[in-house]
């Protein structure tokens, strides 16, 4: 066969065998990525940042993790304990219930406001929105994965 | 005002300093590679086919020479920018612009020329010029959009926006194969639905994040379907009317499956209700059905699909063409700039630069050229759902959502099209086909997706309703008002 055919396939081929190179070093990336997610424990659902605290606990800048299920309120049992004279004991929970998120007010003295309005009940939260328990505002967050 | 201000306070609070990316570096060596290994198979088959002597050059060392230093130059941009953004996304697209480049090297220059300064420009400068735009755009809006309040907040402007470049086309398109699809602005034309499908992408993210609460906890029974009540369902009659009217009146296919795709995909991301997708079906199939009762170039479309051997040298001529082009390809193809044999003088496809750019490189890299394009588009949608995954709020994630499917399913539909999987829909093949509008439009979306995988983005500022009021404890509104 003439060499000048060989090479031109060789040429041709190895184009397309560069193709698959490139492919395969984007899915080594994504795999230590996807690998690098799973080790990664944060288990976590969504999370709460605190965006505005001016004289109680937590500070601003407070990261809380949630779980299906979470409980604010002044109460050391709670999960996410506000140290706040307005926050009531047993003020409010958050709950994920398969494909959104609630809030619910648990009759607390000062209420529970979501964007700056107060809820009755159970009330779905989106996440971007801010909660307000007591004087301590919180941003509604996806978890980082 | 507001995006200026946040733009002016995040660039003040964080000094920039440059951050090296070495996995975008390392994959952009590759794609350099490949690209010259491309160009080398193609400038020697056409030497060899022009009877010129033998030479194990590129085609175009100059024009290669030019694309591989925007690359490099863009990389170099998001470099000293130093934001943590995404770093596979610009690699990937660049293969597919280079890619891009090689195939209208390799198409007969006299498909599109344009004069400018004295000078003819032929179908490959001329792309040229547009992918250094499009990466231009990315890099720009990857590095300067810190913030996403100005898509956010003015979401209806936004989507007045988009109806107004609908209603101009409408008004003033030029038909092209029987289609309203572009606008002239002096010596450009323009396809306004690929800006519009950017702003569609940008309402639907800001309206659905807006109602998604309400939309997945309001129910209404309807035999075995939960729907949510009436009003809610509006929008998506107002969608799906939208999409009729575009068939109706513009005769584009394409666009309106895109618009409706996209929006039942968003929809289904937003709320998780296989109902909704369910309905949207539904109303598509009796769209579709009414389409096909009433007009000719939709029932045209389907009987091709259905079978283009009934009138293959007619109306089925281009795709018949184009399933010739992919058999003669094979599993490896017959080589860069080896196929397309000349019918008569002229190229089998007339439209292959911007509707059958897939045929052409089926037939030129085979199976296995195509399969990696696919590919390239897989690793696209991939990053971008990634983007969409660890978005902070809902907006964000539909956004990047959006933009990522509106990429996607716009590549489906074209390859689709090509490979007869579906009726054939004149849309182009994002970052592949001839085309500046195409090449632009998508270039924005690409640009924000790397703009929003930055992990140091400034946090989604918290949503207003109207009326909102700080509780009377905390001073009334005066303390809430900035």
């Amino acid at each position: 066969m003439d060499p000048y055919v060989i090479a031109i396939w060789i040429v041709r081929i190895a184009f397309l065998g560069g193709l698959y190179l490139f492919m395969f070093g984007v899915a080594r990336l994504l795999l230590r990525d996807l690998r690098a997610a799973t080790r990664d424990p944060g288990g976590a659902l969504a999370r709460l940042v605190v965006v505005g605290s001016e004289v109680s606990e937590p500070p601003r800048g407070t990261v809380f993790g949630l779980d299906a299920v979470a409980t604010i309120g002044r109460d050391v049992n709670n999960s996410i304990v506000v140290e706040d004279d307005f926050a009531s004991t047993e003020h409010a929970v958050l709950t994920f219930r398969g494909r959104a998120w609630y809030v619910e007010d648990l009759a607390s003295t000062n209420g529970t406001f979501v964007n700056g309005l107060p809820i009755e009940g159970l009330s779905a939260i989106a996440y971007g929105d801010e909660l307000q328990i007591g004087r301590v505002r919180f941003r509604f967050e996806r978890a980082r994965r | 005002m507001t995006a200026a201000t946040g733009l002016r306070r995040s660039a003040a609070a964080s000094r920039i300093r440059p951050r090296a990316r070495r996995r975008e570096s390392g994959l952009l060596v590759l794609v350099a590679v490949v690209l010259v290994l491309g160009s080398v198979s193609l400038g020697v088959t056409q030497r060899q086919l022009a009877g010129q002597p033998l030479a194990w050059l590129p085609a175009d060392a100059g024009q290669l020479a030019i694309y591989l230093g925007a690359l490099v130059a863009a990389h170099l941009t998001l470099v000293l920018a130093g934001r943590r953004s995404d770093q596979v996304l610009l690699p990937t697209i660049g293969l597919l612009g280079g890619i891009s480049l090689l195939l209208m090297e390799r198409l007969p220059q006299s498909l599109v020329t344009q004069s400018l300064a004295g000078r003819n420009f032929g179908l490959a400068s001329i792309q040229l010029g547009w992918l250094l735009l499009a990466i231009a755009v990315i890099t720009a809006t990857a590095v300067m959009v810190r913030s996403d309040a100005w898509l956010r907040r003015y979401k209806y402007t936004w989507a007045a926006a988009g109806i107004a470049l609908l209603l101009l086309t409408f008004l003033f398109g030029n038909e092209v194969n029987g289609a309203l699809l572009t606008i002239e602005v002096g010596p450009f034309s323009g396809q306004p639905t690929e800006l519009i499908k950017v702003i569609l992408v940008i309402f639907l993210a800001g309206y659905l994040s807006d109602f998604r609460p309400l939309l997945v906890s309001a129910s209404m029974r309807l035999g075995p379907l939960r729907l949510p009540p009436v009003p809610y369902l509006l929008p998506m009659l107002a969608m799906w009317a939208m999409a009729l009217g575009i068939v109706v009146i513009q005769r584009d296919l394409g666009a309106a499956l895109l618009f409706f795709a996209v929006f039942l995909a968003l929809v289904y991301i937003a709320t998780a209700r296989a109902s909704y997708v369910v309905l949207g079906l539904l109303m598509f199939v009796a769209g579709s059905l009414i389409a096909y009762q009433l007009f000719g170039t939709v029932r045209d479309r389907v009987d091709i699909w259905v079978n283009p051997f009934i009138d293959a040298s007619g109306k089925g001529y281009q795709v018949v063409q184009s399933l010739y082009a992919f058999g003669r390809g094979g599993i490896l193809g017959t080589g860069l700039g080896a196929g397309l044999p000349l019918v008569a003088g002229r190229l089998p496809i007339p439209a292959i630069h911007t509707d059958f750019p897939l045929a052409a490189l089926g037939e030129e890299l085979g199976l296995l050229g195509v399969l990696a394009i696919l590919g390239l588009y897989l690793v696209v949608i991939e990053r971008g759902l990634r983007v969409a995954a660890s978005a902070a709020d809902d907006f964000r994630a539909l956004l990047a959502a959006g933009l990522t499917l509106v990429v996607g399913v716009q590549a489906f539909i074209i390859a689709g099209g090509n490979l007869k999987l579906i009726p054939l829909t004149g849309v182009t093949l994002p970052f592949i086909s001839y085309g500046g509008s195409s090449l632009l439009a998508n270039g924005v979306v690409v640009g924000l997706l790397l703009a929003l995988s930055d992990r140091g983005v400034e946090a989604p500022p918290p949503p207003r309703p109207a009326g909102s009021r700080r509780p009377a404890f905390l001073g009334g509104p005066a303390r809430g008002a900035r």
